[in-house]
């Protein structure tokens, strides 16, 4: 057999391992999903790799490339297992992660606390030095104290280790010879320095995301050898990247050292794959809409680009790092319908999960769930994963009649009240990222993926006034498929802290230029493609405030262009501005990116005119009542075809509905397109 | 709006099994109820989120000093947006009792907005506080008003910022603005608007506050009016009812849990600002079935000071208690205190009558929710805390920057310990009850202001002793560089120390000191400081109160923190 190249994407969520092969030559694609380990995710994968290999029929020396997307990190933080952790600070700013912003995390709940610091009072250790917000000293720091602190550290026992001192952002001299003695000291310490990890102002946002990626260093580290070893056995040599929360790749080596950025990558390659699947479906502008089993996640794209954020928190512990910006809600076919003290129905956020799962999974649970509303309404298949996996009707019927006696209502009347509820928590959680920030969702279309999204996604569009839902090809499988063809990526940021005037232009060109060197430089080291592109992004405020707005920055910038561009983009956002206030720059920021070779598109075939279906059943879609709806195979659709609903889509990883009055058609690359009928 | 047109049916009251054609009180499905109960929160959060976009103030943008809300033509508050402050139910509460009292509701017409302010005459808690109500009409009827409150930086009265203390009389607080109509149909008063304007400072930012209330009720007015056109006018006033008792409902079984008895507290607040002396903050509950009577029947006069609280302010604060206590993920309006009845004696600190001063309501306000929670503590042990820091410990410093000879003012509140709780500690450094304001980071104060913060950190040992101990204090201390600088701060429980409960020991007191480079020991300032002149050789140690402890502290046991 010739020599094949194939790149390979890999997402390892909590229930399943999804892994997409694509063949770099002809673009021809395969597709795994297997159990996942949580034990050990390397476990599931490396069996994947292996099947997937043998059932192509090459070798996993042919995989060439291979894209990971990790949740080790993230459950290392969320179950508290991670590194004995020390801390050295500057004297006097011991608690700062303690204290982190002095509120509670719930107005009325005096009974829910801040998650607990990472680092324990014993192994905080304030070092005798100080440095002043433009970075020049005000203590000394010197060669005694020091070994001072490296005694305490490596008395403490600590494996690893996270040097944070006030203003290193600005100058990063004292954490660099504290890290140098611990590092030449104790060889085997994992140690983050502040202003590597995070180099901008605010000790809280800064201290706090270094302290995470310290606690999940050492088992990050050991997990990514581990997997590294595993492939190298099965005989594959693929470069491997790691993806980051901003939904680019890093090398193996970056993600030891940072694992941090990997903490909130869930969700980018989603986006990602929905970026790469769309082609031209969409204009460009889209709201995403993954719903899962637990929650839903939505998202904001505009001309492609989807929207960033560095204001995020994992259970209450900020990290100030790129990411796509989510909004997450309680929203999930898992989902409970619940009957409240004031005698309303709700609906969330307490979720059934996988186990026991909702009623109608045979696995014990007993309370409604979403899953068992879209059963009993016929809008779920009761067959699902190609009949691996049989729905009990019965069931759901049983634990929805069970909430709907003491509401007063019938069951099917109670089971379209929870669809409903559910898809209204869906639409305010869009319009939080639409309407709340000044956009018309009507002017979107709504890509739904997850598992459970294509069946509320008609729903959910048709309340924001939406026209287009666009259903991706293989719409449980999108994080893997986004991981094929995710790119290098690299973010730089310089804090800065000057007027915006002569003087602070001539620091931005400074800042501009270094970043630009770093960028080349990381391209010329990846020895990739000379393709590597980056973008320069500045953070600018009117001084005296305290937030900022991030512009991007053009090569030919000058202080009046930035100026104007400043105080438009804040009346944009804010309604107001003075055009004359003195502004100040607070950051540089450079996002480098650097493409991967791609596969070949892969041709397809046009037909015209209906689908055949497989059948008919009865879909409950309103108040009036079941309708007959047709039923169609996902794999039996090609582009071109087209039907009007009432209809149902199955397909192995998701079940799609269409309204009564609603058109679907299939494209050329595998989207379903569902026009919606508005009153 | 949202989720309503998903049965692609317009919405009437008739609709649903027990449907009614009869109006008012036409039964709506508990599916209906919540949906629309939804739809009228979000409809207060996206005002909310719009008011803070765009205000012109760091007060608004980011303390989050205002409130919207939808109040119903009886004076209901039917939502609130989910994010704003439990003290600014107290104006939402009085205004449209207000409004009725000056305009009859037959004479309201479409694109008429009313404000106020005052205490005393228009239904407000302090005066920074600037109360909007724009009515809403669908299909000709008056079913609600839409509504804002803002803290405004400045409101005019003999100091800038109008919070300062030491004044005696309400007047002297700032511009007293009574329910006047500001739009008649559409057209703003510019008599009335001109006149307002010109008794607060800082022009500027004052308009664009305003405007930034006015563009957020008229932003809730055509969500209404989106909304109308799925659910009619009927139907409308049937959910704000429906929702009403469903808040009632939910009140009354938690009250129904509480075993019948009478239970009472009190406790003495350090001073008025003025003078350091006791006064009395007593309550008195009594749970009868599903119902609270609840009385302040012993508690002191009103005082010259501007700790005093207004009737409205109390209500509100009862409510934010009762709702910690009971309920906390219950929606805010006015089912949550239909349960309850509240009466204090006319004239005292907690019911204070024109012309008290009341700018810091909200130091009396925190010893009421500490009073709630001592009288509780023994029937609610698993939701009640021992004493919290239960203080809004503020502190400003007012000087020259002597890099760019500007004038500077840096502001601060300061959280604390909160008080123990059964089988878990206290807070460690959080702000407690009524107020919920994050700190400035130490990076972001010293790249703006000629100050070095020499140390933040929490005391040790400031909690109560206990089997569970009391949240830690907060210690910051600051020191000018290059200049001198003047301090001026307010803080409660600076004498009278956070109770424990069950044999815990009380939290430390909070104070304020100088420490001098080179003195033996520091100096002691009065807890309503004032003016104090700081130069470079000295630093200013603000150190916050510790929560109440919780049963013996030889009960103590590993498990326990």
């Amino acid at each position: 057999m010739p020599m094949q190249s194939w790149n390979v994407g890999i997402d390892v969520g909590g229930t399943f391992t999804d892994i997409a092969a694509v063949n770099l030559s002809d673009g021809r694609m395969e597709v795994l999903k297997l159990p996942s380990t949580p034990a050990s995710p390397d476990a599931a994968m490396l069996e994947g790799v292996a099947r997937l290999a043998a059932r192509i029929g090459i070798s996993p020396a042919d995989f060439i490339r291979f894209a990971h997307g990790t949740t080790v990190a993230t459950n290392a933080l969320i179950q508290e297992r991670g590194a004995r952790l020390a801390l050295v600070t500057t004297q006097g700013f011991r608690d700062v992660l303690e204290i982190g912003r002095q509120v509670r995390p719930h107005m009325f709940d005096f009974h829910t606390d801040a998650p607990r610091p990472l680092v324990p009072q014993e192994r905080r250790f304030e070092l005798r030095e100080r440095l002043l917000a433009d970075g020049s000293v005000h203590v000394p720091l010197d060669e005694d104290e020091i070994a001072r602190i490296v005694d305490a550290v490596a008395a403490s026992g600590a494996d690893a280790c996270v040097v944070c001192l006030l203003h290193a952002y600005r100058n990063p001299d004292h954490e660099r010879r504290i890290g140098a003695a611990l590092r030449s000291r104790l060889p085997d310490l994992f140690l983050s320095l502040s202003h590597e990890v995070h180099p901008e102002f605010r000790e809280f946002e800064r201290f706090s995301t270094t302290a995470i990626n310290g606690f999940v260093q050492p088992e990050m580290a050991r997990y990514l050898a581990r997997l590294e070893r595993g492939l190298a056995d099965l005989g594959c040599r693929a470069k491997i990247g790691i993806n980051q929360s901003s939904g680019g790749l890093m090398p193996l080596s970056r993600a030891a050292q940072l694992p941090v950025r990997t903490a909130l990558s869930g969700p980018a390659a989603g986006i990602v794959g929905v970026l790469e699947t769309l082609g031209d479906a969409s204009g460009g502008d889209f709201i995403t809409l993954d719903m899962g089993g637990t929650s839903a996640d939505v998202s904001l794209v505009r001309g492609f680009t989807p929207a960033f954020t560095y204001e995020r928190e994992i259970e209450g512990r900020p990290v100030k790092l790129a990411s796509v910006d989510i909004n997450a809600v309680g929203a999930g076919g898992g989902s409970v319908a619940w009957l409240d003290t004031d005698g309303l129905m709700k609906v969330g956020p307490q979720s059934a999960g996988a186990v026991p799962g909702p009623a109608c999974y045979r696995k014990g649970g007993d309370q409604p769930t979403v899953s068992d509303a879209n059963l009993a309404l016929g809008r779920l298949s009761p067959s699902l994963l190609d009949g691996a996996m049989e729905l009990d009707v019965a069931a759901a019927e049983r634990v929805i009649a069970a909430i709907a006696d003491p509401l007063g209502l019938t069951a099917q009347e109670t089971a379209l009240g929870i669809v409903e509820i559910v898809n209204a928590t869906m639409v305010g959680a869009i319009r939080q990222i639409s309407v709340e920030r000044g956009l018309d969702p009507s002017g979107f279309d709504l890509v739904a993926f997850g598992g459970a999204g294509p069946l509320h996604g008609a729903e959910v569009a048709r309340a924001l006034g939406i026209a287009r839902v666009i259903i991706p090809a293989r719409p449980g499988l999108l994080c893997a498929e986004g991981l094929l063809n995710a790119p290098l990526r690299e973010d730089y940021v310089q804090a800065l802290g000057v007027s915006l005037d002569p003087r602070g232009m001539a620091a931005l060109g400074d800042a501009a230029a270094e970043l630009m060197a770093r960028a080349r430089a990381w391209f010329e080291s990846e020895g990739e493609s000379a393709a590597g592109s980056a973008g320069l992004g500045v953070d600018l405020r009117f001084v005296g405030q305290n937030y900022e707005l991030r512009l991007p920055l053009p090569e030919d910038a000058t202080e009046d262009s930035l100026r104007a561009a400043f105080v438009a983009r804040h009346a944009e956002m804010y309604g107001h501005a003075d055009a004359h206030a003195p502004i100040e720059i607070v950051a540089l920021r450079a996002e480098a990116v650097m493409p991967l070779p791609r596969a070949a598109e892969a041709a397809a075939r046009a037909v015209s005119g209906p689908p055949v279906p497989t059948g008919t059943r009865d879909v409950t879609y309103g108040p009036e009542g079941p309708l007959t709806a047709q039923v169609f195979r996902r794999d039996g659709l090609s582009a071109g075809h087209r039907f009007a609903g009432p209809a149902i889509v199955e397909q192995v990883d998701s079940t799609i509905v269409i309204g009564p009055r609603d058109i679907a058609h299939a494209d050329g690359r595998g989207n379903l397109i569902i026009e919606l009928t508005h009153d | 709006m949202t989720d309503l047109s998903a049965d692609e049916t317009r919405m009437s009251a008739t609709e649903g099994p027990q449907g009614d054609s009869t109006g008012e009180r036409a039964a709506l499905s508990p599916i209906r109820l919540q949906l629309l109960q939804n739809a009228l929160t979000s409809i207060t959060d996206e005002m909310f989120s719009a008011l803070t976009r765009t205000a012109f103030s760091g007060n608004i943008k980011e303390r989050r000093d205002h409130s919207t809300a939808i109040i119903d033509i009886e004076g209901n508050l039917v939502a609130q947006a989910s994010q704003s402050l439990p003290i600014h139910l107290s104006g939402l509460i009085g205004l449209v009792g207000a409004i009725r009292a000056a305009h009859p509701l037959e004479t309201i017409r479409p694109g008429d907005m009313f404000i106020a302010n005052d205490p005393h005459e228009g239904g407000g808690s302090h005066l920074p506080d600037i109360n909007t109500a724009e009515p809403v009409f669908i299909g000709g009827t008056l079913v609600c008003f839409v509504c804002t409150i803002a803290h405004h930086s400045d409101i005019g009265g003999a100091r800038a910022g109008s919070m300062a203390s030491g004044l005696t009389e309400i007047w002297q607080e700032g511009i007293r603005i009574p329910l006047i109509k500001l739009y008649s149909a559409g057209r703003r008063i510019d008599d009335i608007w001109n006149m307002i304007l010109l008794n607060m400072r800082m022009r500027e930012e004052r308009l664009g506050d305003f405007n930034a209330q006015f563009a957020a009720s008229r932003l809730g007015l055509r969500r209404m009016e989106e909304l109308s056109a799925r659910v009619d006018a009927p139907t409308l006033r049937a959910a704000f009812a429906g929702i009403l008792d469903a808040t009632e409902r939910r009140m009354r079984s938690a009250i129904a849990a509480i075993p019948d008895g009478t239970y009472s507290f009190e406790d003495v607040m350090d001073g008025d600002g003025l003078e350091v002396f006791d006064i009395p903050i007593r309550v008195t509950m009594t749970v009868a079935g599903d119902a609270i009577a609840m009385d302040f029947a012993g508690t002191g006069a009103q005082v010259p000071g501007n700790i005093n609280l207004v009737f409205n302010g109390l209500q509100s604060t009862v409510s934010f208690a009762l709702k910690v206590l009971l309920d906390p993920r219950a929606p805010n309006n006015s089912g949550l205190l239909r349960p309850v009845t509240i009466t204090a004696p006319e004239g005292s600190v907690v019911n204070a009558v024109a012309p008290a001063a009341v700018a810091h309501r909200v130091q009396t306000g925190m010893r009421v929710v500490d009073v709630i929670f001592g009288a509780l503590a023994a029937v609610l042990p698993r939701a009640v805390t021992a004493a919290s820091n239960g203080s809004n410990t503020s502190a400003m410093f007012y000087g020259r920057n002597p890099r760019t000879g500007r004038e500077y003012v840096y502001f601060e509140t300061l959280g604390g310990g909160s008080g123990a709780r059964l089988g878990r500690d206290g807070k460690d450094g959080v702000q407690a009850g009524l107020t919920n304001t994050s700190n400035l980071p130490v990076e972001a104060i010293e790249a703006e202001y000629p100050l070095l913060v020499e140390g933040y950190n929490l005391i040790e040992g400031s909690g109560g002793a206990g089997r569970t101990r009391g949240g830690r204090g907060i210690a910051r201390a600051i020191r000018p560089l290059g200049h001198v600088t003047e301090f001026s701060g307010s803080g409660e429980r600076f004498r009278v120390a956070p109770w424990g409960l069950e044999g815990g020991a009380p939290g430390r007191t909070g104070q304020f000191s100088l420490r001098r480079d080179g003195a033996e020991a520091p100096e002691a300032l009065p807890e309503k400081a004032s003016r104090v002149t700081i130069g470079p050789d000295a630093v200013l140690v603000i150190e916050t109160p510790g929560g109440g402890g919780w049963g013996d502290p030889a009960g103590r046991k590993i498990g326990d923190a």
